[in-house]
């Protein structure tokens, strides 16, 4: 593999994903199932975001939690 | 305090948990509130606390991470509508925001889900009328500074209102206020069709006032109507459909780390890599990067992840650990020692079913040695404590009475894994979702009911044994079908991460639909881009590219794919992991308005071709007109082609700049000029282009002339009609699928009643196939412009990296097993098969299941005379027991 | 006298991939409907044989419903 200036000699192999709603939880999940280490941060005391406030999403009508 | 999880329409405490379902679900201090952090009183959490976890002491702490990349996901923040005065929002408890309405909705919010009005304390008085105000904090640069669209909310108005008629136990006048109805997205269109059949009304209008009626304490509306009439209308409701907008917070956060954002305060990107900011190394996905839907945002992280790791792939694996799986406890000797958890699921089981009563009928029954209530029994903490108790009480089967097992039964067989027990050792009594729900009216026979269930899965659960998965080694290799944009991102994308690609592409040259576009939305030229992603492909020595090549056959699983494919005369075997459909599709030839008939009319596509030829009559066209939604959102085709406005009033704009002189007219049915391209339809109108709406039961007319087209259409405001000379006619022509049959059926992936591919989930898996290792992207999902199949292409290639870096598969566990005594090799089971998992073992002469073939329907078992075949976990010992059980009282 | 209503008890064999999410679906959406059937998961109605329904009928059973 070709090395550019943005490739540091040792790339690390973590991600931080800053935000805990669903695209940061999705985001943060498909990093760690093909192998790298995440840190996933979230400002409140708990992941899900403002998908964790709705009732229902169209269009199955599944409930959002 | 108000509750800011319900919007507050509720109240809570000052230490609280965010909601019933929260994860983690750990309560936390609110230290604006908290009296003793305030004000030195009180103090109560940390005596009553029995695990002394309460620190008051605890303090902000700077913690330092080396990462190699960042991915920038804060989402969004509801407009707030009190800044609109116009609106009245806060001087009447009826008038809510979207969000809001959610949780009036909402069976966990502050109304238990009644549909009540927020202004009767007593939660009895329904609304009977209710309007939604679209728009509001949208596509609005007077009131507020927000010029763009925010993309989702006339979907969730029409859901909400949809929900809102099935809630209601009352006949419930609904009535949507908008501009432009834009459901552009896949399906969205017929959802609301469906609406407007359900009796929900859609006002084309402009509302200025909001105002309560002191006299007769509701609501009333005030707007100017589609003829320009002023009116009135009482509504006992009116829900605020609030637009998205980044918070103070997010932008704080873009302009420290020194990111570029766009005007509207969204993190800038170009077309072509639609989740990379200013910054290298860090990314961005969600409505941080632009209003978007969900399903948008969930492919926009995926996108993110593909595009962190690209550079990070040398280091894969050098910073995770390896899970250390507790050993497996042998039960074959053991008597069953059965641990029931019944849960209240909050209020929605204990709310109906008496949990203490189904809990103490459990301690009764065979088997049964451990019994326990929850209120969530899916809590994490609830789950550390099955674990404990699995290994204390050495129980051996756990039934859990709750929710449905189709979500949830996973979740506890990893628990039993942590636990030293095989995980097919649990069963589920699904006591919410098809008895507390469903019975609400009845909780007697609910509860009735629930101890039935409970008795059947302990029934079933007596015959549990474990099942074994073995590993089969995955084949690090990717197969890409389609060369257009999206299918060589996606090949660069895995070929980067350090997979080799075979990419198979039916035309003789690469590019795809890329080589007839002009430009983006956002003015970048697409040839070029096109070149140069070409390039990229035919030098990367990972992608191996097959033109003028089909799929002819696929055999094989996740993991371990044998592909044929043909180039001419040859054909050759591909092994690969994963597939990756990206086939595109076309746009269609109108059949109407004279197109093929006379010069003067083309399509988009042909005008872009005109646009790249430099062509004369671009120049010295007096008049151009544009259709839109030609042979689109109509009963034989009731989807919307999404890409259409935008394009047309893209090349409008192209053609004025040309020539200020030339009249430009575009003639629509909704403009969807959604998130910021609304910024363009603006531009467009600035420029003095002209937009006519009509309607679909008063189409233009087209008549043909020597050099031109006349083109007649209707005024709404002056309500005459008006005839154009066009020298282009430009029609905005539907965007079809390509017959995707073949290779739908090779790869056991189906198609929806329009011909777009389907997916496995169309808001949380939105590039997954329900077949494994296979995955979507691009148009054959659905029309989208360039930046959203180079954000799909990418996801696609980040969910094929989690099949591809794995070592191994798991194949087994619930699949067909064959009795060879039983077997008599008649094939019967073979014919049944619908997944070729059986074949006859031709010097034995008996059934024999793949195991990773086999998708553990069940059916060879039914259909086998002397029942050889059982399917493991559903065997007829386990289903006669359940039987038998449903019916003993 | 009194008048005795006919509660018919039946078994319902659901498919895992289509009625039995149905019969989860009529929950989310609160739909009421009697409470008489109890449900027994499968994984495919084609799964379901004849043996099954007999059964079901020698357990007393008034009615057997088989959704795929």
């Amino acid at each position: 593999m070709e090395k550019n200036d943005l490739t540091p000699a040792e790339p690390q192999g973590s991600v931080m994903v800053v935000g805990g709603g669903v695209a940061g939880m999705q985001s943060a999940l498909d990093i760690a199932n093909s192998g790298f280490y995440v840190y996933l941060v979230e400002k409140s005391p708990a992941i899900g975001g403002k998908m964790a406030q709705l009732d229902k999403t169209f269009p199955t009508n599944d409930c959002a939690m | 305090m108000d509750d800011e999880y319900n919007e507050e329409l509720g109240k809570r405490k000052a230490i609280y948990v965010p909601y019933s379902q929260a994860v983690p679900l750990k309560y936390a201090i609110d230290p604006d509130n908290c009296l003793y952090l305030t004000k030195g009183r009180c103090g109560t959490c940390e005596t009553v606390c029995p695990s002394h976890a309460i620190n008051y002491l605890d303090q902000e702490k700077e913690i330092t991470l080396n990462v190699g990349s960042v991915v920038l996901s804060t989402g969004f923040k509801s407009f707030d509508p009190s800044k609109l005065d116009y609106l009245s929002f806060g001087k009447h408890p009826d008038i809510v925001t979207a969000m809001g309405f959610e949780r009036v909705l909402s069976a966990t919010g502050p109304q238990g889900g009644h549909l009540v009005l927020p202004s009767d304390k007593k939660h009895k008085k329904e609304p009977k009328k209710i309007a939604w105000l679209q728009c509001v904090g949208s596509r609005d640069e007077n009131r507020c500074n927000n010029g763009y669209c925010s993309s989702v909310c006339c979907m969730y108005a029409v859901k909400q209102s949809v929900m809102a008629k099935d809630h209601s136990k009352v006949p419930l006048d609904c009535a949507v206020f908008y501009m432009d109805m834009r459901t552009q997205g896949k399906d969205f269109d017929r959802y609301l069709e469906n609406a407007k059949e359900n009796g929900v009304r859609f006002v084309r209008s402009r509302v200025h006032s909001v105002y309560p009626d002191r006299d007769k304490g509701d609501l009333v509306v005030g707007y100017v109507d589609e003829l320009g009439v002023m009116v009135t209308e009482h509504f006992d409701m009116v829900v605020l459909s609030t637009g998205l907008e980044i918070s103070a917070d997010s932008f704080e956060l873009a302009t420290t780390m020194g990111i570029e954002l766009d005007r509207s305060n969204f993190i800038k990107t170009d077309s072509f890599n639609p989740v990379s900011t200013s910054m290298p190394g860090v990314y961005a996905c969600g409505v941080f990067t632009g209003p978007k839907d969900i399903p948008q945002s969930v492919m926009e992280a995926s996108a993110a992840a593909s595009a962190a790791t690209e550079n990070l792939a040398l280091a894969r694996h050098s910073k995770t650990q390896a899970i250390t799986i507790p050993k497996q406890r042998d039960v074959a000797g053991e008597s069953p020692r059965i641990g029931v958890f019944v849960c209240n699921c909050g209020t929605n089981i204990g709310g109906i079913v008496d949990v203490p009563a189904v809990a103490e009928y459990a301690r009764h029954l065979s088997g049964v040695v451990y019994v326990e209530e929850n209120l969530f029994t899916c809590s994490q903490d609830t789950q550390d404590k099955m674990v404990e108790v699995i290994r204390e009480k050495k129980l051996n089967r756990i039934v859990i009475a709750a929710c449905t097992p189709k979500t949830h039964e996973d979740l506890f067989r990893e628990t039993l894994i942590d636990a030293g027990l095989n995980k097919y050792l649990v069963e589920m009594a699904n006591i919410r979702n098809q008895d507390s729900w469903v019975h609400s009216n009845a909780p007697e026979r609910a509860t009735a009911k629930a101890k039935d269930l409970v008795r059947m899965a302990i029934a079933k659960a007596l015959h549990l044994a474990p099942l074994f998965e073995s590993q089969l080694p995955v084949s690090p290799a990717a197969l890409v079908v389609g060369g257009g944009i999206t299918g060589m991102t996606a090949a660069l994308a895995l070929s980067r991460q350090g997979y080799p690609v075979t990419l198979v592409e039916q035309n003789q040259t690469l590019g795809g639909n890329g080589r007839l576009l002009h430009k983006t939305a956002k003015n970048e030229a697409v040839a070029v881009f096109v070149r140069k992603i070409i390039s990229e492909v035919e030098a990367d020595e990972r992608v191996h590219v097959l033109l003028g090549s089909t799929v002819q056959g696929v055999e094989g699983f996740v993991g371990n794919f044998k592909t044929t494919v043909a180039t001419g005369d040859d054909t050759r075997i591909v092994d690969h992991g994963v597939a990756l459909l990206a086939t595109g599709a076309k746009e269609s030839r109108p059949e109407a308005y004279c197109y093929g008939e006379h010069d003067a009319v083309m399509t988009l596509l042909d005008l872009d071709a005109r646009f790249a030829e430099n062509a004369a009559v671009v120049d010295r066209a007096e008049n151009v007109v544009f259709i839109q939604c030609v042979g689109s959102r109509n009963p034989a085709h009731p989807y919307c082609s999404k890409v259409c406005c935008t394009h047309a009033i893209r090349s409008a704009i192209t053609l004025k700049r040309k020539n200020p002189e030339t009249g430009v007219y575009v003639l629509y049915r909704d403009i969807r000029t959604y998130g910021q391209r609304e910024f363009l339809y603006r531009e467009a109108r600035e420029l003095g282009i002209l937009f006519f709406q009509y309607d679909v039961d008063n189409t233009p007319v087209v008549t043909p002339g020597e050099d031109h087209v006349t083109v007649t259409f209707t005024d709404h405001v002056l309500g005459r009609p008006l005839a154009v000379d066009a020298d282009i006619l430009c029609l905005a022509a539907r965007i079809d699928a390509w017959d995707n049959t073949r290779l739908g059926q090779a790869f056991k992936v189906t198609s929806d009643n329009d011909g777009w591919f389907l997916e496995a989930h169309q808001k949380l898996r939105p590039v997954d196939f329900a077949t494994d290792g296979v995955f979507l992207c691009g148009m054959a999902h659905y029309p989208k412009p360039v930046d959203e199949s180079i954000s799909q292409a990418r996801a696609a290639a980040a969910r094929a990296l989690t099949v591809l870096s794995r070592d191994s598969i798991n194949v087994g566990g619930i699949v067909a097993e064959i009795n060879r005594e039983r077997c008599g090799g008649c094939g019967g089971c073979v014919a049944v098969c619908s997944y070729n998992a059986i074949t006859i073992d031709p010097e034995k002469h008996v059934a024999v299941v793949n195991d990773a073939l086999c998708k553990g329907c069940g059916a060879c078992a039914a259909t086998c005379p002397s029942e050889a075949p059982s399917l493991m976990g559903f065997n007829n010992e386990q289903l006669y027991a359940q039987i038998k059980s449903a019916m003993t009282v | 006298m009194k008048e005795e209503v006919f509660e018919p008890k039946i078994v319902a064999f659901m498919c895992n991939w289509c009625t039995y999410g149905a019969a989860d679906l009529a929950g989310v959406s609160r739909m009421q409907y009697p409470s008489n059937t109890r449900i027994i998961r499968v994984m495919c109605s084609a799964s379901v044989s004849p043996h099954h329904i007999l059964r079901a009928f020698q357990s007393k059973a008034d009615g057997v419903l088989v959704g795929g």
